[in-house]
């Protein structure tokens, strides 16, 4: 193929771009050193060791965690409501809903994170973990809503008057014939939003406090006293644990479903 | 097994009064007015966009009539929801439902009516057998070929002994050879399950080969409905005419006869069947099958033709078991014919370029008024 090596070397250079502060970061893990450098002086795992016995980085870890289980659960049935009713239903306040799923691009985060440290201070709900979660899935929700979207829209309209034509009345229809149907898109969602919510750093800095760090709010304060080699580890980690999860959506549902949004 | 419900034995399977359908402009159903007895097989045969969909769709439930009455059986259907009519379609795209395998499909409206989950797995078998699926009820529809989708769909529209089957162009995917022997197998499980089914089709081939009867729509009207051969001889517009065979029209003015004047010539010709020929002196358009047209060297006239002009023959296609001639009548004012030479072996061919002369019987020549 002519130009075929164009295009290679553009791809390669840009996946290359692409990966280099994870590699930098997963190298610098290795280090024997006591500092964080790359190329690492050494290699060793001590700081992979450092991290699994750190009770703060454990806690922390298990708290991102909490935050991302909260995120999906209230993701998964809000997001798959509000996306069938999006492409099913025609209606007035649609164009404004749309505007809505823009927001994620359009509105600073710092915005939307101020926003919810007032609202959340008002409820007096600042100083618990679940709120954080709660936080993630309102700023993050577009990203389901597009997933399972994408699913609805792919869907054979006829399906569900099939159904109806089969004997099932409109609950049965949903239940049996649409959920599973868009399934896909609600499994690619959730994964999304798992993994958003996981790393979620801006807006949880703004609702925790010292007692409720998440992780990437943890790894950030510590940045700010010394910057130790089990920092590169936790990131590292955290690489591994978002790629694993790419592969899990990949092999669930394909990563194409992505692109057949709109 | 589930009791069969008794119908009422003296009122039609479906009965439409006056039923129309508005899409904010488009009338897609004006005032469609039949009557379906129980065990037949009707078609209803029109082009794309007059309005065969909306009918299937008021009378499977999905959507209701702007005015007129519709009953299935005797029963006024307006109030009964969709689930709730006892009307199994194939629908065009088949809408299989894909997280299930072929057995689900078929046993999914069995599940939804409640049949005792005992009889299920044979009745399902039983109708994947009758559609030829024995051992296939495993696979999920994208594992299926078309025609074996095709067929999932047919089962899970009978397997619950509908009253009722509708069919909305359900072959029109399917590749010329699958299609006629998908038209044959639908035939077949009709008359062995003798159940009423209205057929929707633009083929005019699938609504002669399958039907009992045939509906012609044009533009949400129904313009004829007859069997088969009546529509064939008998077209009572000319539309139908036009819609169904292949043959041509000759425009001109009534006269007496009744006949068709053209350039000066008088052309005989008859009234469409149980109507009145076009009124002397309005304009009005004659209909000739190809079939009936018959072709003779220059200056001869055809054996048993009651009229005869001179003709050009423009070109002259082969189609394997017939020829098909186009004509032009230079006397006529360059009008277009069409004839049909169904013996291509047995003698001739007029080559294109030719000067001939066509003739045909004065019955062949339909008059209809011209619209
Ligand atoms: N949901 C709809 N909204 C607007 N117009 C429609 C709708 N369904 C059908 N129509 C119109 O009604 C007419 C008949 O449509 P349809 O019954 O689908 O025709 P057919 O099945 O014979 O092709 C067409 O002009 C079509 O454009
Ligand atoms: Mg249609």
């Amino acid at each position: 193929m002519r130009g075929g090596w164009l295009h290679w070397t553009v791809a390669a250079l840009a996946a290359a771009f692409l990966a280099a502060p994870s590699l930098v970061v997963l190298g610098a893990s290795f280090t024997a050193g006591n500092i964080v450098a790359f190329p690492p002086e050494g290699f060793s795992l001590r700081w992979y060791g450092q991290v699994l016995s750190s009770t703060a980085l454990r806690g922390a870890f298990l708290r991102s965690l909490e935050v991302a289980a909260v995120c999906t659960a209230v993701a998964i049935p809000a997001g798959t409501l509000a996306a069938v009713a999006l492409a099913r239903w025609r209606f007035r306040r649609a164009t404004a809903i749309q505007l809505y799923l823009l927001l994620p691009f359009t509105v600073p985060l710092i915005g939307s994170g101020i926003g919810l440290m007032l609202l959340f201070g008002e409820l007096r709900l600042l100083g618990a973990v679940w709120p954080v979660g709660l936080a993630a899935c309102v700023i993050n929700l577009p990203f389901m809503i597009w997933a399972v979207a994408a699913s609805v829209n792919g869907l054979d309209p006829e399906l569900e008057r099939a159904a109806a034509n089969c004997g099932a009345g409109p609950a049965q229809t949903f239940l049996l014939v649409t959920l599973p149907a868009v399934a896909p898109g609600v499994v690619a969602g959730a994964l999304l939003m798992f993994i958003l919510a996981l790393n979620e750093f801006l807006v949880s800095l703004l609702l925790v406090d010292a007692r409720t760090v998440t992780l990437p709010v943890h790894v950030y304060n510590s940045i700010r006293a010394v910057i130790t080699p089990d920092l590169a580890a936790v990131s590292s980690i955290f690489v591994l644990a978002a790629a694993a999860a790419i592969w899990a959506l990949d092999r669930l549902v394909g990563l194409d479903i992505f692109l057949k949004a709109k | 097994m589930k009791p069969t419900s008794a119908a009422p034995s003296v009122a039609p399977a479906v009965e439409a009064e006056g039923v129309s359908r508005r899409y904010g402009d488009v009338a897609a159903l004006a005032e469609a007015s039949f009557r379906l007895e129980a065990g037949r097989f009707l078609t209803v045969l029109g082009p794309s966009g007059s309005g065969k969909s909306t009918l299937l769709r008021l009378i499977a439930g999905f959507e209701a009539p702007d005015a007129g009455r519709l009953r299935l059986y005797g029963r006024p259907v307006e109030a009964i929801p969709p689930h709730r009519r006892s009307v199994g379609m194939v629908f065009q795209r088949l809408a299989l439902f894909p997280h299930m395998t072929a057995a689900e499909n078929v046993a999914f409206p069995l599940r939804m009516r409640r049949w005792d989950a005992r009889d299920i797995p044979a009745r399902v078998a039983r109708f994947l057998s009758l559609v030829r699926l024995d051992g296939l009820g495993a696979r999920r529809p994208h594992e299926l070929s078309g025609g074996q989708q095709q067929r999932v769909a047919i089962a899970r529209a009978l397997v619950f002994e509908p009253e009722l089957l509708l069919l909305d162009e359900p072959l029109a995917a399917l590749d010329a050879k699958l299609r006629e022997e998908m038209q044959l197998e639908f035939r077949r499980i009709q008359r062995e399950l003798g159940v009423t089914t209205i057929n929707v089709t633009h083929d005019q081939r699938e609504a002669l080969v399958m039907s009992d009867r045939v509906i012609v729509m044009d533009q949400g009207r129904i313009l004829q409905d007859a069997d088969p051969e009546t529509l064939w001889r008998e077209p009572a517009h000319a539309f139908v005419a036009g819609f169904l065979g292949v043959g041509a029209f000759l425009d001109g003015v009534a006269a007496e006869g009744p006949a068709l004047a053209i350039a000066g010539a008088t052309l005989p010709g008859r009234a469409p069947a149980g109507r009145a020929a076009p009124a002397p002196g309005a304009r009005a358009r004659g209909s000739l099958r190809a079939d009936r047209v018959r072709l003779a060297g220059a200056g001869a006239t055809p054996a048993g033709c009651h009229a005869a002009a001179p003709a050009l023959v423009e070109d002259a296609i082969f189609e394997g078991d017939r020829i098909l001639y186009e004509l032009r009548l230079p006397t006529m004012g360059g009008a277009r014919l069409r004839a049909i030479d169904r013996d291509p072996g047995a003698h001739a061919r007029h080559a294109p370029g030719a000067a001939v002369t066509a003739g045909w019987a004065r019955d062949d020549m339909i008059l209809f008024d011209a619209d």
